[in-house]
């Protein structure tokens, strides 16, 4: 796989975004993706195009034109029920080899951080991870890829000027989706897959849903948070009370999730998942850098300590300095009184 | 079974922080670690190793002073270890390091397994070990948080999802990336620490792998970083006023309008 300069860029046209679709259901942050193209889209002059696969999607492809997109390949089939990286992989780098889209967008979800950096190196294409921010730079049209890297602790912004497509993966709940206009038109490509490009070295065996894990910490609206400030894991039962009485989902710092008391798709920070929650309640968490590298993008922090000088009131909106067990109780009292 | 584990030495990413006037990373002063999530890749296979026999290759593209973490993998089991060493890769991207260790592993030879860690912490990208299965053109898993069995060449193995974790089961050769939950990795023994001492680290420059000049380091990276910054600082220790009753009143009145 020797590198080919791709000369003409200008056969390179429009803008792509991956739609997640699984078990039914489609990934939130590919509403989001469809939002952010279709300004990009626009900036270039150009169709947004959207690419589903997955399996029984219904009207899910009427949805993403409601949302933006002008085109919807679908490719809907049994093989891609479960999620095997070489099979969509295939299916994605054909499809964008026959079309060739300028720009191609994923979430930087756990399936599309797996599979879409294959797809770049059998395009022999540039791929910025896990974007936060993305733009058209005027002089060129090129596409401005703003990321987090080093734990959170530095920005950098990336281009791929010589090579198309230029390809990103996006962090969920950073882009905003638009409104459903069912007044929006658009056309849906029905794609059948190569009988090659299904058969697979990977067989799922099983998918194992669990129960606590099954709501994606970064797909929540409001994440409640605990540290090892709760002291125990019948401590951190105070969280999950909290959260209930919001309607919220629960998240923990890592020395929440190497006590054992809650698993580890539930830690936030440099080493376990980054969220940009709405809002983010940090109970008995210190805040220290690789934890705040995972949740300083939400929208407002609040921060119960009882020390003062916790660094976490340093990224907090709001904060109360005091003594959880006394904080907490009283707090799920009142929220449940005002209900 | 031939375990190949690919390592690499970050900046203690705590510590790296923007030079205001210079806007250039200031790596001053940095500790080098091994990745974290390569010492869970390393051990895992020096555990596979031990329970499956076989050899184990750490490789790692990189500076000479990558040598001191090269030596602490052989501290903590790795039977050989290699140095991908040009300044010629400098500046390399996720797309140019797998090219540079795809030739590199066709050069160290035949292997049936090849263990990652789920990404580095000073890019942050995760794209290494899935570019780097693409080129060899074998299949990959990523976020394994455990290897289940190994038998009849096949691996079966826990990939976590946002939702949970599959269980797959996949044909050597394979590439796999690995979460921290896979394993506790060791602390170096005393043996392996004599034996590190004394190793003789194979070494391969760009010409011994017969790398393409135009498809490795700066040049060869189709993404290019054009700006770095400091992210925004935020928030901006807001407390509330009054006794602890109403300040946690004061504090319900701000988390109303996000009940559901
Ligand atoms: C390479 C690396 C990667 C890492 N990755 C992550 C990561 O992804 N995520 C992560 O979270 N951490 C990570 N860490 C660990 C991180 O450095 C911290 O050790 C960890 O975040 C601390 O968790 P904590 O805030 O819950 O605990 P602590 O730091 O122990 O803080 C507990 C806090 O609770 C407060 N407290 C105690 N009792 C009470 C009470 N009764 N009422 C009110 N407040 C109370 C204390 O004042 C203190 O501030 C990583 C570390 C390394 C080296
Ligand atoms: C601020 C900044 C932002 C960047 N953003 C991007 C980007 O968006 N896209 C991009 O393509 N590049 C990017 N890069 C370049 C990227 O960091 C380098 O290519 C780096 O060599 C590998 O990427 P990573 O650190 O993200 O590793 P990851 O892909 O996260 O590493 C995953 C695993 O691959 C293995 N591995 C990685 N590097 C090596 C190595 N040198 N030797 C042996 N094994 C290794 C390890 O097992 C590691 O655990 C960026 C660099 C900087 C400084």
């Amino acid at each position: 796989m020797e590198k080919t300069v791709q000369q003409d860029l200008s056969s390179w046209q429009g803008v792509w975004v991956y739609c997640e679709f699984r078990r039914g259901e489609l990934a939130p942050v590919a509403l989001e993706l469809l939002g952010a193209g279709r300004r990009l889209a626009d900036k270039r002059g150009v169709p947004l195009g959207a690419v589903l696969i997955g399996y029984q999607t219904g009207d899910t492809a009427a949805q993403l034109i409601g949302h933006g997109a002008d085109t919807v390949f679908v490719v809907d089939c049994e093989p891609m029920q479960v999620f095997r990286e070489d099979v969509y992989s295939r299916v994605l780098t054909s499809l964008i080899r026959s079309h060739k889209p300028e720009i191609v967008l994923a979430g930087a979800t756990a399936i599309g951080r797996s599979f879409i950096p294959g797809v770049a190196v059998k395009l022999n294409a540039g791929l910025t991870a896990d974007c936060t921010g993305l733009e058209i730079r005027e002089e060129d049209g090129a596409l401005l890829q703003t990321r987090p890297a080093f734990g959170g602790n530095i920005m950098a912004t990336i281009v791929c000027e010589d090579s198309r497509p230029q390809m990103a993966t996006v962090r969920p709940k950073v882009m905003k989706a638009l409104e459903f206009d069912k007044a929006r038109d658009g056309e849906i490509v029905p794609v059948e897959p190569e009988p090659d490009q299904i058969t697979s070295c990977i067989e799922v065996v099983e998918e194992v849903v669990s129960e606590e894990v099954s709501v994606n910490i970064q797909e929540a609206d409001v994440l409640i948070s605990g540290g090892r400030g709760l002291e125990s894991e019948k401590g951190f039962d105070l969280i999950r009370e909290l959260a209930n009485a919001m309607g919220a989902k629960v998240s923990a710092s890592r020395a929440v999730v190497d006590a054992g008391w809650i698993p580890y798709p539930h830690q936030v920070g440099q080493t376990g998942k980054t969220v940009a929650p709405k809002l983010y309640i940090a109970c008995g968490i210190s805040g220290a850098i690789q934890h705040v590298a995972g949740m300083q993008s939400a929208e407002t922090v609040v921060a119960i300590n009882r020390d003062e000088n916790a660094t976490i009131f340093d990224v907090a909106d709001y904060g109360i300095v005091g003594d959880l067990f006394e904080i907490l109780p009283k707090l799920i009292r009142k929220i449940e009184e005002r209900r | 079974m031939k375990i190949i584990v690919c390592i690499k030495q970050v900046p203690d990413t705590k510590d790296v922080r923007l030079d205001p006037e210079t806007n250039t990373l200031a790596r001053e002063g940095v500790e080098s670690i091994m990745n974290p999530y390569d010492q869970h890749a390393l051990e895992e296979a020096v555990r596979l190793k031990e329970q499956y026999g076989g050899e184990v290759v750490a490789v790692t593209m990189g500076p000479p002073q990558a040598e001191e973490m090269l030596r602490l993998a052989v501290s903590c089991g790795a039977d050989d270890v290699v140095l991908v060493s040009d300044r010629s890769f400098a500046g390399a991207d996720t797309w140019a390091t797998s090219y540079t260790l795809e030739k590199a592993l066709k050069k160290i030879g035949d292997f049936d397994l090849i263990l990652c860690g789920k990404q580095a912490i000073d890019g942050d990208t995760a794209q290494v070990g899935p570019g780097l299965a693409t080129r060899l053109d074998i299949p990959y898993i990523t976020c394994v948080q455990k290897i289940r069995e190994f038998t009849e060449n096949k691996l079966v193995l826990e990939r976590m999802m946002d939702d949970g974790f599959d269980v797959v089961r996949v044909e050597c050769p394979l590439l796999v990336t690995v979460v921290k939950d896979i394993n506790e990795p060791r602390v170096p023994s005393l043996k392996g620490k004599m034996r590190a001492k004394k190793i003789d680290i194979t070494k391969l420059s760009a010409d011994d792998i017969g790398a393409d000049p135009a498809c490795i380091g700066l040049p060869g990276s189709p993404t290019k970083v054009v700006k770095v910054f400091a992210p925004e600082p935020r928030g901006g220790r807001a407390v509330f006023e009054g006794n602890l009753d109403e300040q946690i009143d004061q504090l319900v009145d701000k988390l109303m309008p996000y009940l559901s």
